[in-house]
């Protein structure tokens, strides 16, 4: 995206909020740089340590005393105590960070660490990247101003506005241009701090409004600056502790015309490095398109993807497919062919049975007893089967090789049968 | 500008590419009326001439839901007659294999019926087959012991295993012989021991044979796809029990319901442990 960027023209603003015709500038560069809160957020953390002034106890706190433990054998602890009497510090404990009047653990130093540096890059980076965000309605409504109003974002106003000299103009002005909303909202927020900043000179505290950026200051800084919430910012010395204030990008600006162009020459374009900046250009993009929704539903994308795999497994119970009788179908289909068979077999036995014990005990069974139909059925569809037998062996009598498979059907078939019509 | 008073012109809204997607909050400002109210007069020529247009984007989504699912069917259907097929197969060879069992066991028989007829002694060849079963636990094992042991995998007291029995192995079951009982398991044995307990090493899990899937797709390459094949494999120590052996997780049997003999002196002696050859199906019984 980077390389093909397509630049909206923006609109230049008459102090009095109407188009000045004819007067369009191309977006600057810098609006498509990549917004990287991170890297805004950790510069600002190290920039705004930069203001700090020291602060540490006394180098001497605690140990103005010429305290001397007791030693063992006095039934007191061991802490080093005051000298001398007379007086109710004497024999009190001191020097320790836990004894009252004692020094403190770890003194404050003032060579501390106050400052910290930034690489140029970095603070570069993230300035480009600070007025990107600003270039955003969307960023720059969830920072909190109120912009519903405003004509256009980036809003760039005409160069008129740097010789205000008057507040009460600068305040129709900004009524004018609808940015008054965003000042009341500071005016709503004005408050006590909270805590003991309070009685250290930070007793008030408010939120910020917008920022006007311009290029010549021909009364304007003077204008404007009373107005609670507005900030001026030179378009030459942009600070990112007033691009992001808190280290959150989307601050609502207000360009004058100038210093909108001057953006180009300041910052560059992918294309050609900054005339201003030495050795700089925009930092390059990590995504070209990040639109991700659209690259995961792309072709590209899906055709090298595998399927997804939507079937949960869960595991199976065992089954015991010795007693189950299911669980050994599914492992073994044979399986019902022998059971099967066995409980057929056992049928014919217990018929059997029936019959030669009624035969040796002499007692003769009704017709309708279930062995004695079982042997009448047999002994029917063996005459049968030797008929059939009979009718094949005479056809083929030529072939040799066809008489013995036959009889072998037969064979089979007798026993196939014979058990299955008995149910 | 007819429409495009209150909330409209961000125009920047545009080209928001660059923008990281975690930066912009779900409500943004509605740019899009201006957009459209320009579309419109655009589209209202072709609008006037054919139907709504369906977007792009659902046409796609159609079209390739339809061929997967007419994929999807295609599949199915070879799966299923595939899986036919194979059922037919492994019902043949189950049927096969019925029989010649019964063919042996009925060799046996015949072969010393027709020795004794003729007053010649018939004696069988040795058994190639062996079912292994730790007795004692894991504490105080010697090295050399320990050792084989863990070749056979018998690591846990009442553990099992199929052992294809050669000179290598008989010695091996020597050195180990305090700790293992062992003996020549019958048909009912294998088939009782691999149905109940038989468990597949499947990618280093211990996965129970609920199906011939598992069997397949493991031991295919050495013509096994089902569980009768195995049973098989085990008990006529084919040319692949190898495989066969080593993909069945070592058994986890019971303790004996009865009891033990007395676990610290060889079965010959009155106690359990050695080779109690063909006793140890009686011993099986109990512990499956």
């Amino acid at each position: 995206m980077s390389l093909s960027i397509a630049r909206p023209l923006v609109s230049v603003y008459s102090e009095k909020s109407e188009v000045v015709a004819g007067s369009s500038i191309a977006l600057p560069f810098v609006f498509k740089a990549p917004i990287r809160p991170d890297l805004v957020n950790d510069v600002h953390v190290s920039m705004s340590k930069n203001s700090r002034q020291p602060y540490c106890v006394s180098k001497e706190a605690g140990h103005q005393t010429s305290a001397e433990s007791w030693g063992t054998g006095r039934a007191v602890a061991r802490i080093p105590r005051v000298r001398g009497g007379g007086t109710h510090r004497s024999g009190q404990g001191a020097f320790g960070n836990m004894c009252r009047g004692g020094r403190m653990f770890a003194p404050t130093k003032p060579w501390r660490r106050w400052h910290r540096r930034v690489n140029l890059r970095q603070r570069r980076a993230a300035a480009a990247a600070a007025v990107a965000a600003a270039g955003v309605p969307a960023l720059v409504q969830a920072r909190g101003h109120i912009i519903e109003k405003i004509p256009e974002l980036p809003l760039v106003v005409s160069d008129k506005v740097q010789e205000i000299t008057k507040t009460k103009q600068a305040v129709i002005f900004l009524r004018r241009i609808k940015a008054w909303s965003d000042v009341l909202k500071v005016y709503k927020s004005q408050r006590l701090r909270a805590g003991k900043g309070k009685m250290r000179n930070r007793r008030r505290v408010q939120r910020k409004g917008p920022l006007i950026i311009y290029y010549k200051d021909q009364g304007l800084t003077r204008a404007f600056r009373n107005i609670p919430g507005v900030d001026l910012l030179k378009v030459d010395k942009l600070n990112l502790l007033k691009l992001a204030p808190g280290g959150h990008v989307g601050r609502f600006i207000i360009w004058t015309q100038s210093a909108f162009e001057r953006l180009d020459a300041l910052f560059g374009s992918w294309k050609t490095p900054s005339k201003e900046k030495k050795n700089f250009n925009l930092p390059q993009p990590k995504m070209a398109n990040t639109d991700l929704t659209r690259l995961l539903k792309s072709e590209e994308i899906r055709k090298v993807l595998r399927a997804p795999n939507k079937r949960v497994i869960r595991s199976t119970r065992k089954l015991n497919p010795l007693t189950n009788s299911k669980a050994m179908l599914r492992l073994n289909p044979f399986s019902a062919v022998l059971r099967r068979k066995a409980v057929l077999d056992q049928q014919r036995k217990n018929n059997q049975r029936a019959l030669a014990l009624a035969e040796k005990r002499g007692i003769k069974l009704s017709p309708k007893d279930p062995a004695v139909r079982a042997e009448k059925i047999r002994e029917r569809r063996q005459k049968l089967l030797k008929l059939a037998a009979a009718k094949k062996t005479k056809k083929p009598a030529a072939k040799k090789t066809a008489p013995p498979p036959p009889k072998k059907k037969a064979a089979k078939e007798a026993k196939a049968k014979t058990p299955a019509p008995k149910k | 500008m007819p429409s495009t008073e209150v909330y409209v012109p961000c125009r920047s809204f545009d080209n928001l590419s660059h923008v990281p997607r975690g930066v912009l909050p779900r409500s943004t400002m509605v740019a899009v009326t201006e957009k459209k109210a320009e579309k419109k007069p655009v589209k209202g020529k072709e609008d006037s001439k054919k139907l709504p247009a369906v977007p792009e984007s659902v046409l796609k989504h159609r079209k390739r839901r339809d061929a997967l699912r007419t994929r999807r069917i295609q599949v199915t259907l070879k799966r299923r007659s595939a899986a036919i097929k194979k059922k037919q197969q492994i019902f043949k060879r189950a049927e096969q294999y019925v029989k010649e069992y019964r063919i042996r066991e009925r060799d046996e028989i015949r072969l010393a019926r027709q020795a004794r007829n003729r007053g010649n002694y018939y004696v069988p060849g040795e058994a190639k087959l062996a079912f292994v079963i730790r007795i004692r636990g894991i504490n105080q094992v010697s090295p050399k012991v320990r050792k084989v042991l863990q070749l056979f995998r018998l690591r846990q007291i009442n553990n099992g295993v199929f052992v294809r029995l050669n000179k290598a192995t008989i010695n091996m079951l020597r050195i180990a012989e305090p700790y293992i009982t062992w003996g020549y398991p019958n048909l009912k044995s294998v088939r009782e021991l691999i149905y109940k307990r038989g468990f597949a090493k499947v990618k280093g899990q211990r996965l129970p044979i609920t199906s011939n899937k598992t069997i397949e797709e493991k031991l295919g390459k050495s013509n096994i796809i089902c569980i009768e094949d195995l049973i098989h494999e085990i008990f006529t120590v084919g040319e692949n029990f190898k495989y066969a052996s080593n993909f069945l997780w070592p058994f986890k049997l019971n303790n004996p319901t009865g009891g033990w003999r007395k676990k610290t002196i060889h079965y010959v002696d009155g106690g359990d442990f050695g080779n109690r050859e063909d006793k140890i199906n009686e011993l099986l019984r109990r512990m499956v």
